[in-house]
C-alpha cells in the first residue's frame, strides 16, 4: 500500500500544470449562465434584436441621411402602418397558418377609405368602423374556407390576393377619377393623417396600443394560448378539445382588421388613389415576421419579434431608396435576408434542445486535498466492520428511507419513495404502516414542539403532519435570488432540516440545478448550486438565509439555540451557522476534508454529533473535479448510466464533536446490509440507520451510550 | 453555415458494441462447477492426458481428467513444479513437450523434443512480456510480445499509454533465427495456429486478426469490434476455438483514452488499483471508481451495471465467427477469464479476477438472460 500514500501524497501536494488558470477561468465564467440565458423564452429574441442593432448601424453608416428628425417622423407613420399588418400576419403564423391576402385587403381598405371620404364626406369615425368590418370580412371569408374547409392557407390567400386585387382594380377605374378631384376637409382625418401624440406620430401611438393589447391577449388569454396551442400542434389541440376550426377562423378574421386599420391610416396620411398601395406588402409582412424570429410552423413567435422584424424590413427598404440604389436591389437585398432568417429558424427550432441539454450541465473547478486514507489503522475513520452485524427493520417493506426519527413515544417513522410517512409501533418495530400519504419522497424528519412531524419532501418543499395523519405544505418557495436569470424560488430539492427552540425551521435545499432522480449529477458539477432556508411558522413567511453552497445537506440545530450545523456533500465539510447571538449570520468550519460524502448530522447521547456518510471519495472523481471540462466533455459523450460518480455505494457513521474531531467511525465493509447509510438517529442505547437507496432501516447497539436518552427529550426536554 | 457546425457538431459518443447475438448475455459462469480455488489461475493447456494450468510461480494439474471429482484442490495441493519467477505462459506441444514462459527469464522446454531447451531472448531482445504461446507442429513455437515497453503485470498502464509495441514472433525450436511475423500491434494476447495462418487477438484494438504463413506482415481481420479485450485463444479439435475475453470495454474507459491529460495526471498520481480502467477484477475496494449505473439500489446490484470487469469466454465456430459464450456479469463472481480449455465434452475456463478454475458443458446452448 506503500506507494497508494505516495500517490495520495504526490495528489494533494502537485499542481497539475495551469491549474490556476482552470480556477480562475470557472471563478470568473460559468457556462451554467450561457445555458440559463438560452432555457429562457426570450432568448428566441436575441438573434433578431441583434440583427436590428446591426441593421441600424449599418445604415447609419451607409446612408447617414434615413436618420434626420423628419425622416424619423415618416418612419414612424410608416412603421405604424406596416407594423399593424405583420403583428395581423404574425398571428396567422402564430397559428399555424399564412396570410398572402394582407396587401390586396391593404388596397381595397386604402379605396374605401378614401371613396367614403371624398365622395360620400362620411365622417371619419364611422369610415373607420366600416373600413375595418369590410377588411375583416375578407378575412373571415379566408377564414372560413381555411378554418372550417380546411383548404391550404397558402392557395386560399393566393387566390384572395389575386380577387381582391382584381376587385379594387375594377373600383378603381371607377372612382379614381372622382377621388382626385375632390378635396376632403376635416380636422379628425387630417390628426390621423399628420397629427402627432406627445411628438411621436398618431399611427405610431395606434401601432404601440395594439401591440400592447396583442402581447396581452396572446401571452396571457385563453384565446392566445388557444392559437399558440393550435399552431404548437393541430391535433393535440384539437384533442385537448380546443375548437380548433373556430381559433384559425378567428387568426384570419384578426389579421384581415388590421389590414384594414392600417389602410385607414395610411388613407389618412397620403391619400393615395393609385394602384400601388399594397402591392407587395404581403412578401414584406412576410420576411417581418420571418426575419423577427417567428416560426414557419407555428406555435413560436411573439409582438415584439413582430416589431424587430417590422422596423429591420422598413429599414432595408428606406435605406436601399436613400442610398440612391435602384429600386430593385432592396427586394433582392431582402429576398436574401429573408433566406438567412428561414435557415436560420430551421436549423435553431431543430437544435435548441439539443444546445440546451449540452450546456445544462455545468461542471466548476474544485480541489479538496488528499484525505485520510481509512486503510490506514492511525486514520480517524479507521476501516471496521462495526455496521455489518446489524438487526434489520422493515427488510424489503421500504423503499428509501432517507430519515428515520422517534416521536416521545418511542414510535418510529421514516418516508419512503411512494410519497408516504411509514410508521413503525414501538417497542418492537415489526410491522410498517402508512402514517400519512404525502405524495413526494420524504427526505429530512424532525418533531416540534407540539409533536407535528415536519418533512422535506424531495421536489415538493418543506410539509407538516399532524399527530392524526393531517398533511399540510408549510412552504414550497422562498425569496428569488435579486440578480439570479433563472426563477429560482421554487424549491427543488429540500432535503434535510432541524427545528431551532423558538420554532423557527432551518432546512437545507440541496441543489436548485437537480432533481429527485438526478441529484448525484449534481456532484459532477461541484458548484455551490444549494442554499439554507429558514420558514419561520410563527408568521409563515420564508427566507433564504444562506447562498451559493454546494449541497448542503445535513443540519442539526446545537443545544445552544443559537447556532446549527450543515453539511456540504460534494465539498466534504461541515461547518456551523450562527442564526442568533453576538456571532449571527457568520459561518465557521467545523470538520474539513471529510472522506466522503457528508449527509445528515443528528445529536449523541454524550453531547456530541453523529453524522452519516452517504458515500467515500475515489481519487479518480478528485482528480476529475479539478478538471472541469473533462467532466463536460463527460457528460456530453458518455451515457449518463455510465458516468464516473461519487461512490454511494459504502458509506459509514462518524462521531464528532462540537470542535470538529472524530471521535469514532462505523463501518460497513463488505456494503452488505448498508451500502450507502444517508441517516443516522440514536435512541435509547441503539443507533438506528437509514439510506435513500435502501430497503430497510438498520439497528445497531451503542454499548457506552445512554439507555435512556432520546431525541424529542433532548430538544424539547421531558414530558 | 460553419459557425453551425461549430455549435452543433461535437466529437462522436463514447460507444461500445452491445452484447448481442451470440454475446447475449447469461450466467453460464457462475452456474458452472468450481473445479479449483488457485490464486490467480492464468494458463490452462492440456499435456499429454493431464490439464495444467499455471499460478503464480507455479504449475499445477487440475483433478483427475478434466475434474469430474467433487473435491476442490486448494492452490498448491498439487503443485507439480514451482519456478523461480511467475509463469507468464504456457503452450503444450503435439510431442507431449511443455513450453513455460518465465518472468525475466525466458521460455523454458521441458519434456518432449526439445527438452532443457532455454531461450533467453530473441537476439540481443530479452523475451519479456510474453503473453501467449502456442506450438506450431513440434519443432516452431509461436509467441506474442504484448508490450516493449510495460510488463504483463501492467497491462493497464500500456492500455492507457495507448500501446503499440506488441509483436509476433515465429521461433524454431532447433536453433535458427527467430522470424516476426508481426510488429506494432496494440497488445497482441492470445495466439492461434490454424492450417496456413496464426490467428492474434489484438486486445487494444479489440479483434483478431490472421497473418498468413507465407505473407508475413499482411493483416486479415477476422473479427473486428469485439465488447471487451480479447485475450488467449484456445483450439477445439477442428471445430474453431474459445475466446477468453479478459475485460469488458466500456464507455467511460473509451472516454477517458480519448482524454490525454486526465490520463496522464491519474496515472501519475494515483494508484492503479484506483485508476478508471478495465480489470480482472473490480470493486475490491471502496475507493475504485464507480459509475451511475453501478449505484447499489435496495440493496442489489444490478447485473447490468456497468462494470470495469466482467466474465467471458466466447465459443467461436471454424469460420472463427462467435457461435454461443458463457458469462459472468457485473455482479457475478467469475471476473477476468484469462484462458479456456475443451477437454472431454466440457471446457475449463481459469477466472483469473475470481481466483477459481471453473468447467461446464461445452456445448451447452443458452438463452441469454432476460
Amino acid at each position: 500500500m506503500g506507494t497508494h500514500f505516495e500517490a495520495d501524497r504526490r495528489q494533494s501536494e502537485g499542481n497539475l500544470p495551469f491549474e490556476w488558470l482552470t480556477r480562475l477561468r470557472y471563478r470568473r465564467f460559468s457556462t451554467q449562465m450561457v445555458g440559463e440565458i438560452l432555457s429562457k423564452q426570450w432568448a428566441d429574441s436575441l438573434v433578431p434584436a441583434a440583427s436590428m442593432v446591426f441593421v441600424i448601424i449599418l445604415f447609419m453608416i451607409l446612408a447617414p441621411g434615413l436618420f434626420t428628425a423628419a425622416n424619423l417622423s415618416d418612419m414612424g407613420r410608416q412603421l405604424g402602418e406596416f407594423g399593424l399588418v405583420s403583428i395581423g400576419m404574425m398571428i396567422v403564423m402564430i397559428g399555424g397558418g399564412v396570410d398572402l391576402s394582407v396587401g390586396s385587403i391593404f388596397a381595397l381598405g386604402n379605396l374605401t377609405a378614401l371613396a367614403l371620404t371624398s365622395i360620400y364626406d362620411l365622417p371619419p369615425l364611422l369610415v373607420l368602423p366600416i373600413v375595418v368590418c369590410l377588411c375583416a370580412f375578407v378575412g373571415l371569408i379566408n377564414g372560413i374556407l381555411i378554418g372550417y374547409f380546411r383548404l391550404r392557407a397558402f392557395l386560399t390567400t393566393l387566390v384572395t390576393l389575386i380577387t381582391v386585387r382584381a376587385l379594387v382594380d375594377v373600383l378603381l377605374l371607377k372612382f379614381a377619377v372622382q377621388i382626385s378631384a375632390s378635396f376632403y376637409d376635416n380636422p379628425i382625418w387630417d390628426f390621423v393623417g399628420q397629427g402627432d401624440v406627445l411628438g411621436i406620430p398618431f399611427s405610431m401611438v395606434v401601432l404601440i396600443v395594439i401591440a400592447a393589447i396583442t402581447h396581452v391577449v396572446l401571452s396571457r388569454t385563453r384565446l392566445g394560448w388557444h392559437i399558440m396551442a393550435v399552431g404548437g400542434s393541430r391535433r393535440s389541440a384539437f384533442n385537448t378539445g380546443i375548437a380548433v376550426r373556430r381559433t384559425i377562423c378567428l387568426t384570419y378574421v384578426v389579421s384581415g382588421a388590421l389590414a384594414g386599420l392600417a389602410a385607414f391610416l395610411y388613407a389618412a396620411r397620403l391619400g393615395n388613389s393609385g394602384s400601388y398601395p399594397g402591392v407587395g406588402m404581403e412578401i414584406f409582412a412576410l420576411t417581418a415576421v420571418i426575419v423577427g424570429g417567428t416560426s414557419l410552423g407555428g406555435g413560436r413567435g411573439s409582438v415584439a419579434k413582430a416589431m424587430m422584424g417590422s422596423i429591420i424590413v422598413l429599414l432595408i427598404n428606406l435605406g436601399v431608396v436613400q442610398m440612391g440604389l435602384q429600386s430593385g436591389s432592396g427586394q433582392l437585398f431582402l429576398g436574401l435576408v429573408l433566406l438567412t432568417a428561414i435557415a436560420v429558424d430551421v436549423r435553431f427550432v431543430r437544435n435548441k434542445d439539443k444546445i440546451l441539454s449540452r450546456l445544462y450541465m455545468s461542471p466548476t473547478y474544485f480541489r479538496l486535498p488528499a484525505p485520510s486514507d481509512p486503510d490506514d489503522p492511525s486514520s480517524p475513520y479507521a476501516m471496521n466492520d462495526r455496521l455489518r452485524d446489524v438487526d434489520l427493520i422493515g427488510l424489503s417493506q421500504l423503499d428509501g428511507a432517507e430519515d428515520v426519527i422517534f416521536d416521545a413515544d418511542d414510535n418510529l417513522y421514516c418516508g419512503d419513495r411512494l410519497g408516504n410517512i411509514i410508521r413503525f409501533d414501538g417497542p418492537d418495530y415489526k410491522t410498517p404502516k402508512v402514517f400519512a400519504h404525502i405524495g413526494g419522497h420524504p427526505l429530512g424528519l424532525a418533531f416540534d414542539r407540539e409533536g407535528v412531524l415536519y418533512t422535506c419532501v424531495g421536489g415538493m418543499g418543506l410539509y407538516r403532519v399532524y399527530p392524526d395523519g393531517r398533511v399540510e405544505k408549510a412552504t414550497d418557495q422562498t425569496n428569488r435570488t435579486t440578480f439570479s436569470i433563472i426563477d429560482d424560488s421554487r424549491m427543488r430539492l429540500a432535503d434535510d432540516l432541524d427545528i431551532a427552540p423558538d420554532g423557527r425551521i432551518f432546512f437545507s435545499e440541496a441543489t436548485v440545478r437537480y432533481d429527485m432522480e438526478n441529484w448525484p449529477s449534481d456532484a459532477l458539477e461541484s458548484r455551490g448550486n444549494g442554499r439554507l432556508i429558514c420558514y419561520d411558522p410563527r408568521d409563515n413567511s420564508t427566507r433564504t438565509i444562506v447562498r451559493k453552497r454546494v449541497f448542503p445537506n445535513g443540519v442539526c440545530v446545537e443545544p445552544n439555540g443559537k447556532s446549527l450545523l450543515f453539511a456540504e456533500s460534494w465539498a466534504c465539510r461541515i461547518s456551523r451557522y450562527w442564526f442568533d447571538g453576538d456571532k449571527a449570520g457568520q459561518i465557521e468550519p467545523v470538520l474539513e476534508n471529510i472522506i466522503g460524502y457528508p449527509d445528515n448530522i443528528n445529536r449523541a447521547s454524550d453531547g456530541n454529533y453523529w453524522m452519516a456518510i452517504m458515500g467515500v471519495r475515489s481519487p479518480a472523481l478528485d482528480l476529475a473535479l479539478r478538471m472541469p471540462s473533462v467532466r463536460r466533455r463527460m457528460a456530453l459523450e458518455v451515457a449518463p448510466d455510465e458516468w464516473l460518480y461519487p461512490n454511494i455505494n459504502t458509506g459509514c457513521v462518524v462521531k464528532f464533536t462540537a470542535e470538529g474531531k472524530i471521535l469514532e467511525t462505523l463501518w460497513d465493509r463488505s456494503a452488505e446490509n448498508h451500502p450507502m447509510i444517508t441517516s443516522m438517529r440514536e435512541h435509547k442505547g441503539y443507533l438506528y440507520l437509514g439510506g435513500i437507496l435502501n430497503n430497510r432501516i438498520g439497528r445497531v447497539r451503542l454499548p457506552d451510550a445512554d439507555p435512556d436518552w432520546t431525541g424529542p427529550a433532548s430538544y424539547w426536554g421531558q414530558r | 453555415m460553419a459557425m453551425f457546425d461549430w455549435i452543433f457538431k461535437a466529437r462522436e459518443t463514447a460507444t461500445v458494441p452491445s452484447m448481442d447475438g451470440a454475446l447475449r448475455p447469461n450466467t453460464a459462469l457462475d452456474d458452472a462447477e468450481v473445479l479449483a480455488e488457485a490464486e490467480a489461475p492464468d494458463n490452462l493447456v492440456l499435456s499429454g492426458a493431464s490439464v495444467l494450468y499455471s499460478s503464480g510461480n507455479g504449475l499445477f494439474e487440475l483433478g483427475k481428467s478434466g475434474g469430474k471429482s467433487r473435491s476442490r484442490p486448494r492452490a498448491g495441493s498439487k503443485a507439480l513444479q514451482r519456478f523461480e519467477s511467475d509463469v507468464l505462459a504456457l503452450a503444450a506441444a503435439p510431442d507431449g513437450g511443455l513450453a513455460i514462459a518465465l518472468k525475466g527469464k525466458g521460455i523454458a522446454v521441458s519434456g518432449g523434443a526439445h527438452d532443457g531447451t532455454m531461450l533467453a531472448g530473441i537476439g540481443p531482445k530479452q523475451l519479456a512480456a510474453v503473453t501467449s504461446m502456442a506450438f506450431d507442429g513440434a519443432d516452431t513455437l509461436i509467441v506474442s510480445i504484448g508490450s516493449e515497453k510495460h510488463d504483463v503485470g501492467d497491462w493497464q498502464r500500456d492500455l492507457l499509454e495507448l500501446g503499440e509495441s506488441g509483436s509476433v514472433w515465429r521461433i524454431p525450436l532447433g536453433g535458427g533465427e527467430a522470424q516476426c511475423i508481426a510488429r506494432n500491434l496494440r497488445y497482441p494476447s492470445g495466439v492461434l495456429c490454424t492450417e496456413g495462418s496464426v490467428v492474434i487477438s489484438e486486445a487494444w484494438r479489440h479483434r483478431l486478426i490472421a497473418i498468413s504463413a507465407d505473407k508475413p506482415n499482411t493483416i486479415r481481420v477476422l473479427l473486428d469490434d469485439l465488447p471487451g479485450y480479447p485475450g488467449r485463444l484456445s483450439a477445439r479439435g477442428r471445430d474453431g476455438a474459445w475466446l477468453s475475453v479478459f475485460a469488458p470495454r466500456s464507455q467511460l474507459v473509451e472516454f477517458v483514452l480519448r482524454e490525454d491529460l486526465f490520463r496522464r495526471h491519474m496515472m501519475e498520481m494515483i494508484g492503479e488499483e484506483y485508476w478508471i480502467a478495465p480489470a480482472l477484477r473490480a470493486g475490491k475496494s471502496y475507493k475504485e471508481p464507480m459509475q451511475v449505473g453501478a449505484v447499489k439500489t435496495l440493496g442489489v446490484h444490478k447485473p447490468w451495471a456497468p462494470s470495469r470487469s466482467y466474465g467471458l469466454a466466447v465459443r467461436l465456430g471454424l469460420d472463427l465467427m462467435p457461435v454461443a459464450s458463457l458469462h459472468s456479469r457485473a455482479d457475478g463472481h467469475r471476473h477476468g477469464v484469462t484462458s479456456c480449455l475443451e477437454h472431454q465434452g466440457r471446457v475449463i475456463v481459469t477466472c483469473r479476477g475470481d481466483d477459481v478454475v471453473v468447467a461446464t458443458d461445452a456445448e451447452q446452448e443458452r438463452g441469454g438472460a432476460a
